[in-house]
């Protein structure tokens, strides 16, 4: 299969702040890769150097086997992207900035045809300060597509949308893995990278800690089961370590939490340690681990924490 | 190309949708233009000697601050990131920028002359002279606003770059007060400042000689121009989060202030630091004439020598040299010729070039031609110069001038003919024009020192 992207050995510095610290990974033709970690883990950063808004202190962006580097203008013809933080003038409307847009490139996709696909025929002639979030992510997308790119970058595509607009938005993602393209795109929100992505970079503190599909990060990097409860008195923590099969094991106040390879003989031990010191359950959850355990896990400044997860 | 022009006309098409950008952009300048109206009201032709210094204020209103605020409230939203993903490179933009903000300003100086003529402004002098001069202070100012805008972190240190430079310039940089009005410091410092060489270039276009006067004007401002363009596609920021405190480009500002600099020394080199006609009843700043060293031995003439003169002339009713009193009107043929003479006078050549004497000489031979061939117009024309003369001469030194003519009858030219203001006819012999330029002299002489009362 084609690599499309091809990231390796990233590093960018803010002054004494090391922003990304060797970030490698590849996408390849027709896939959707999620770059997903916690706000500052170097995400946007991350994109930024893929799309040479940012220069790297080093490594190399290859874009459909051209050198970002060298070939930028080649390079830029083949990226289309949605920043996080792009607006556009108050006065221009949706028709003026693809119009605009598309007559930057060569052979740029018809206005009208844009207009229909991303459903904003209706807000054609708006001014761009009228148009609700949702209808102004959709210009941000149909701006992305304005010149049919090959590689499609989204920088967390659904921040601020309400709940309509980011199930639009997850559709016309879905969409175009369907028509074919390649897809990067940053998100902190699980349940998108989960639904969407076919394959996952965790990215925690400027280096990528964990790749692969969902499934894969949460089979081999969380594995088991995930037990939390809440007890009607303080248990001693070290009571608990002293349970069979149970590791990553966190407590706060009278709830706690850990994980297990089989939830059910940890449990009988923990019911029968709590009657010993006289205590009641008083909730139980027991669940399969999910890619939030996973980047939770993963993520969290520091893995000893009694602390139980947010 | 098909990039930069569709941006250029979306600029376009913004700019002409904002209204604080309208207000301004015109009409900012229009109540500037109003304002100079009623203040100068007591000059017999309206505005045109403030031309110079209204569509200067203009432009740098439209560059210096127009520009850059479009510009950094753009990038602050992140419109240039957008831009910047995009295969058109930077100069591009750049250009397309400036050329939209050209005609922006371009359309404004119109509007400011269209309504400066329907206030009774006559035509400018060289008009294709003064699009071409207004195109490179422009240009000059358009350099200066993209410095200003790459500098800039946010909006509001446009506003406070932006004055820093419009301040200084207005007051002590020859924009909006006069040069002649101001101490010799600074009329030295002004020689650093565009503002001057932007109002001498404008107003030479509208009532002076054109661009073959302002040579060293239109140098130092391409010169600046070139400095401030090149500078600020080096320091172009895409990006808010870019500071310019951060940025490695600072140096890029040494060629900005060098151009000014070196053109300052220039001019303090080639002595074009003095302005040729001082004294605040000066509306209009003309080329300025390179000091003469040692000083003009006109300028030795004391209130001893004027009153020595013999002010013996004849009769104002007469034949010879008459001079039409404050109550007499023109009769409806000679009027218009009177007017039109009027009119003339102020962009005349020889009422311009050469020395103060030779200046001032030519402009009595105006009221002196028509008296040597008896013209109708004969002694309608004598209050029309002598009302000229006080309007561009301080009085003691229009004394001064007057005198030494009359001490020096023989001295220099005489103009035999001023068909070139519409009276026809040639005095023929020198002579005369001399003998009637002496008495006319004296007569100016007796009505400006109030010796008569007309």
């Amino acid at each position: 299969m084609e690599t499309k992207v091809r990231v390796t050995g990233l590093w960018k510095r803010y002054g004494a702040n090391e922003a990304l610290r060797g970030v490698d990974f590849t996408l390849q033709a027709g896939e959707i890769f999620g770059l997903l970690g916690p706000n500052g883990a170097g995400k946007t950063t991350t994109l930024e150097c893929v799309l040479g808004l940012r220069e790297p202190d080093a490594g190399n962006v290859e874009i459909c086997g051209l050198d970002a580097r060298r070939f930028p203008r080649e390079v830029k013809r083949k990226l289309g992207a949605a920043l996080q933080s792009t607006a556009l003038q108050d006065k221009i409307t949706p028709r003026e900035a693809l119009d605009l847009f598309g007559a930057f490139y060569s052979e740029p996709e018809p206005t009208l045809r844009l207009l229909e696909r991303f459903d904003l025929v209706a807000k054609a002639d708006a001014a761009f300060e009228t148009l609700s979030g949702g209808q102004r992510q959709r210009l941000a997308l149909a701006l992305a597509f304005v010149h049919r790119p090959e590689v499609v970058i989204l920088d967390e595509p659904s921040t601020g949308l309400d709940p309509q607009a980011r199930h639009e938005l997850h559709a016309e993602i879905r969409r175009m893995k369907h028509d074919g393209y390649t897809v990067l795109l940053s998100t902190h929100q699980l349940d998108e990278a989960a639904a969407l992505c076919d394959r996952v970079a965790i990215i925690d503190q400027g280096r990528i800690v964990a790749t692969g599909t969902p499934h894969e990060l949460v089979s081999t990097a969380a594995g088991g089961q995930a037990v939390r409860f809440t007890a009607s008195q303080l248990i001693d923590p070290a009571a608990l370590t002293r349970l069979p099969g149970l590791r990553a094991l966190r407590c706060e106040g009278l709830s706690g939490y850990f994980e297990t390879d089989e939830a059910a003989p940890v449990v009988t031990a923990l019911l029968a340690l709590l009657a010993a010191q006289g205590a009641t359950l008083w909730e139980l959850e027991v669940k399969r681990s999910s890619l939030e355990d996973v980047f939770l896990k993963l993520t969290r400044p520091d893995n000893k924490s009694v602390n139980l997860p947010v | 190309m098909n990039g930069l022009r569709e941006h250029l006309g979306q600029s376009l098409r913004l700019h002409f949708r904002n209204r604080m950008a309208l207000l301004y952009g015109y009409l900012f300048p229009l109540i500037f233009l109003v304002a100079f109206w009623v203040l100068y009201r007591h000059e017999k032709i309206p505005l045109i000697r403030h031309m110079g210094e209204l569509l200067t204020v203009s432009v740098l209103g439209g560059a210096c601050f127009g520009l850059p605020t479009t510009l950094v409230s753009e990038r602050e939203r992140g419109v240039w990131r957008r831009y910047r993903l995009t295969p058109l490179p930077t100069w591009a933009f750049v250009v397309s920028t400036a050329l939209a903000r050209y005609v922006i300003i371009l359309s404004a100086g119109a509007l400011q002359l269209g309504l400066a003529l329907s206030l009774g402004m006559p035509l400018p002098a060289h008009p294709l002279d003064l699009w071409v001069a207004f195109t490179v202070v422009s240009f000059a100012f358009i350099g200066l606003g993209l410095v200003l805008a790459m500098m800039a972190d946010n909006v509001p240190a446009v506003q406070a770059l932006g004055q820093c430079i419009f301040l200084p310039m207005l007051i002590i940089g020859g924009v909006a007060v006069q040069l002649a009005s101001l101490p010799t410091w600074a009329q030295h410092v002004s020689a650093f400042f565009p503002g001057r060489y932007a109002v001498e270039a404008l107003q030479a276009c509208v009532s002076g000689g054109g661009l073959g006067s302002i040579g060293f004007c239109l140098l130092a401002l391409a010169l600046i121009g070139v400095a401030g363009c090149s500078a600020g596609a080096k320091l172009f920021r895409w990006d808010a989060a870019q500071r310019f405190a951060a940025s490695s480009g600072k140096l890029w500002l040494v060629p900005v202030l060098g151009a000014w600099l070196a053109v300052g020394l220039l001019a303090e080199v080639r002595d074009r630091i003095a302005v040729s006609i001082d004294g605040a009843t000066v509306a209009a700043p003309v080329p300025v004439m390179p000091a003469p060293a040692p000083l003009p031995p006109w300028m030795k003439i004391t209130a001893k020598d004027v009153a020595a003169l013999d002010f013996r002339v004849p009769s104002d009713g007469g034949v010879v040299s008459p001079f039409a009193g404050p109550e007499e009107e023109a009769s409806d043929y000679t009027k218009d010729e009177v007017e039109a003479v009027r009119q003339g006078l102020l962009t005349w050549r020889p009422g311009l070039e050469g020395d103060d004497v030779q200046r001032v000489r030519n402009l009595v031979c105006v009221a002196a031609v028509p008296d040597s061939i008896q013209h109708p117009v004969e002694r309608y024309l004598p209050p029309v110069v002598l009302s000229h003369l006080q309007e561009i001469y301080p009085k003691d030194k229009l004394i001064k001038i007057l005198t030494w003519i009359v001490l020096h009858p023989e001295d220099d030219n005489v103009i035999d003919s001023i068909a070139d203001l519409g009276v026809q006819g040639s005095a023929g012999d020198p002579a005369v024009v001399r003998e009637r330029s002496y008495l006319y002299s004296l007569k100016f002489i007796l009505r400006i020192t109030g010796r008569i009362d007309r």
